[in-house]
């Protein structure tokens, strides 16, 4: 009998818990499709008639689009330089004894650390002093510092998973130490790089500090542009706003199943392994 | 397998020596500035040796900073160790796998958003007059609360937004690991009439401690960087009553005055202090392993 109660209310606190999350973001949603007099009321509506006003002022307006373009472009490159040249470090160091193996990873790791504004101060100066201040190059290359430690802290794990005997017996066949890596070690290892890379590409995609203080108005990133929506007018535009906090929000949604499942599968390897 | 290659020298030197040159650049160059006197608007500086960091003792909102990054700093860590660790022995007890697995991929959406947008979401619910989360408030009261705008509760309102998004995250982690642990040891404390908080307390997560410690590591580091919630909810508003160690350095180095050298200094302190920190932890999270 006490054991069905705790299990009943355990099971509400769970359920209250997935409304926080269902709640907030349906009413985000919601409120991106109303018209202003339906989102500046003192009781919630939750009916009304919606209206695509929002949605097409975000997707019209020309700082939107130019940061759409900037966000895709400059996370786009950083991803791939954290791909072509993380991943085959994290495979030297996953799988040839090195004596500076350790100080690799522990040198990557200490990157993720670094205060975002502690880089950003003097970046400004820097990238200012060569010119290139407020360009998509300047983000790109401090972003690839992101991807980079990123894609090899987590593809380290992924490569020592694919079992030895693999990559042994491709030796044995005559393959080389580089088509082992090509042919057999990449594939082997597909889709735990693959969750790697798209976190890489989630991270930089709602990187935040670092565009807001390396871009004035040429590379502004959406989330920088989101940001500003707020600057519009004298009264905060809510629609407008929920309508590109969607827009901001979905690329990294769309990758939700590859994430969710990445995380399932390096959890439960720590353990064996 | 013994192959004589050259490979582990190929496939890592370029990349740690652009990585180093990425992460060293910077660093050598915010110690160098913060020994200058340079503003954005003027391009000529002198060094001035130690000044800014002897201004820096003496300046009233970088001692405030300091403590408000402080504050937010235990509040966020324990908050979202808080909510994680009871909220995944919940799913753990009540739920079936089916369920438990729909509610773990749902509860990592709040992490996957840009913290601009959680931090908008939120900002709207708690906003005083149409605001969702305020209205019981609001209908209780009978007048419009802004959250955000009392020093006193600003900044349990963005830990608010920082627990959403990392403790959900968290308990999803805590989840997995319990499902990992070897069934044995509970079904004998069972036997034992063991109650069910018991064995938690007193077998998973003394079982767990060790990942469990590297998430309170994770989470602190973390924590450091809520610059983008703070900078959309209340720009280290109403006040100074939320402003970090890293909104001031921004607002010093960029909006204010463009002092780029005294933000400088404030930058190389908290390099100096999270490279310190991590040093020690990474011995001692070896020590562990090795144990």
């Amino acid at each position: 009998m006490a054991r069905n109660v705790s299990k009943t209310i355990g099971r509400g606190v769970v359920a209250i818990a997935a409304l926080l999350v269902i709640i907030p973001l349906f009413w985000t949603l919601l409120s991106a499709f109303k018209n202003r007099v339906d989102i500046v009321t003192p009781t919630p509506m939750l009916f009304f008639t919606p209206t695509l006003d929002n949605v097409l002022y975000v997707l019209e307006r020309e700082s939107v689009r130019a940061g759409l373009i900037n966000s895709i472009i400059v996370s786009g490159c950083s991803v791939l330089i954290g791909a072509i040249f993380g991943l085959p470090c994290a495979y030297a160091v996953a799988r040839y004894p090195m004596r500076v193996a350790d100080d690799i990873q522990f040198f990557v790791l200490s990157l993720r650390f670094l205060p975002p504004v502690a880089i950003a101060i003097p970046l400004i100066v820097i990238w200012l002093d060569v010119g290139l201040y407020d360009s998509r190059i300047a983000l790109i290359v401090t972003y690839s510092l992101l991807t980079l430690s990123t894609t090899i802290w987590l593809a380290i794990p992924a490569f020592k998973r694919v079992p030895q005997e693999i990559e042994e017996a491709a030796f044995v066949d005559g393959y080389g130490p580089y088509a082992i890596f090509f042919l057999i070690a990449l594939p082997a290892a597909a889709k735990s790089l693959i969750g790697a890379i798209v976190f890489s590409f989630v991270l930089v995609w709602n990187e935040f500090l670092i565009a807001l203080m390396l871009t004035t108005s040429d590379a502004k990133t959406l989330p920088i542009v989101a940001s500003e929506m707020t600057q519009l007018g004298r009264d905060v535009p809510w629609g407008i706003l929920n309508a590109s906090v969607i827009l901001l929000s979905l690329p990294p949604l769309l990758f939700l199943g590859v994430l969710s499942s990445f995380l399932s599968s390096a959890l439960k390897t720590r353990k064996q392994g | 397998m013994k192959i004589r290659t050259k490979l582990p020298i190929v496939f890592t030197a370029p990349t740690m020596a652009a990585l180093a040159v990425l992460a060293f650049v910077p660093t050598i160059d915010a110690i160098n500035i913060a020994l200058q006197n340079r503003d954005l608007s003027n391009p000529d500086s002198l060094y001035v040796g130690f000044a800014n960091f002897r201004a820096l003792i003496d300046d009233p909102r970088f001692l405030n900073s300091v403590s408000v990054s402080v504050a937010w700093e235990i509040l966020t860590v324990a908050a979202t160790m808080l909510v994680a660790v009871p909220l995944a022995i919940l799913l753990f007890e009540t739920t079936p796998p089916a369920v438990r697995n729909g509610l773990c991929v749902l509860f990592i959406v709040p992490a996957l958003l840009p913290r601009v947008s959680a931090a908008f979401v939120w900002r709207f619910a708690f906003h005083p007059l149409f605001g969702l989360a305020v209205y019981p408030l609001r209908l209780i009261t009978g007048q419009p609360i802004d959250l955000l705008a009392n020093p006193h509760t600003a900044m349990f309102t963005v830990a608010i937004v920082d627990v959403w998004q990392w403790g959900l995250l968290f308990a999803v982690i805590v989840v997995k690991l319990l499902e990992t642990l070897p069934r044995q040891p509970f079904e004998a404390a069972k036997l034992d009439h063991a109650r069910t908080w018991e064995i938690y307390a007193y077998i998973a997560i003394p079982m767990l401690q060790a990942p469990l410690i590297s998430l309170v590591f994770v989470k602190m580091v973390e924590s450091l960087r809520a610059f983008d919630l703070i900078y959309v909810m209340t720009r280290g508003g109403p006040g100074i009553a939320t402003e970090t160690l890293d909104m001031y350095a921004f607002s010093q180095g960029f909006i204010e005055s463009g002092r780029i050298s005294y933000a400088s200094s404030m930058a190389v302190l908290m390099m100096a202090a999270t490279t310190i920190a991590f040093t020690v932890l990474w011995r001692w999270a070896r020590r562990w392993r090795e144990t």
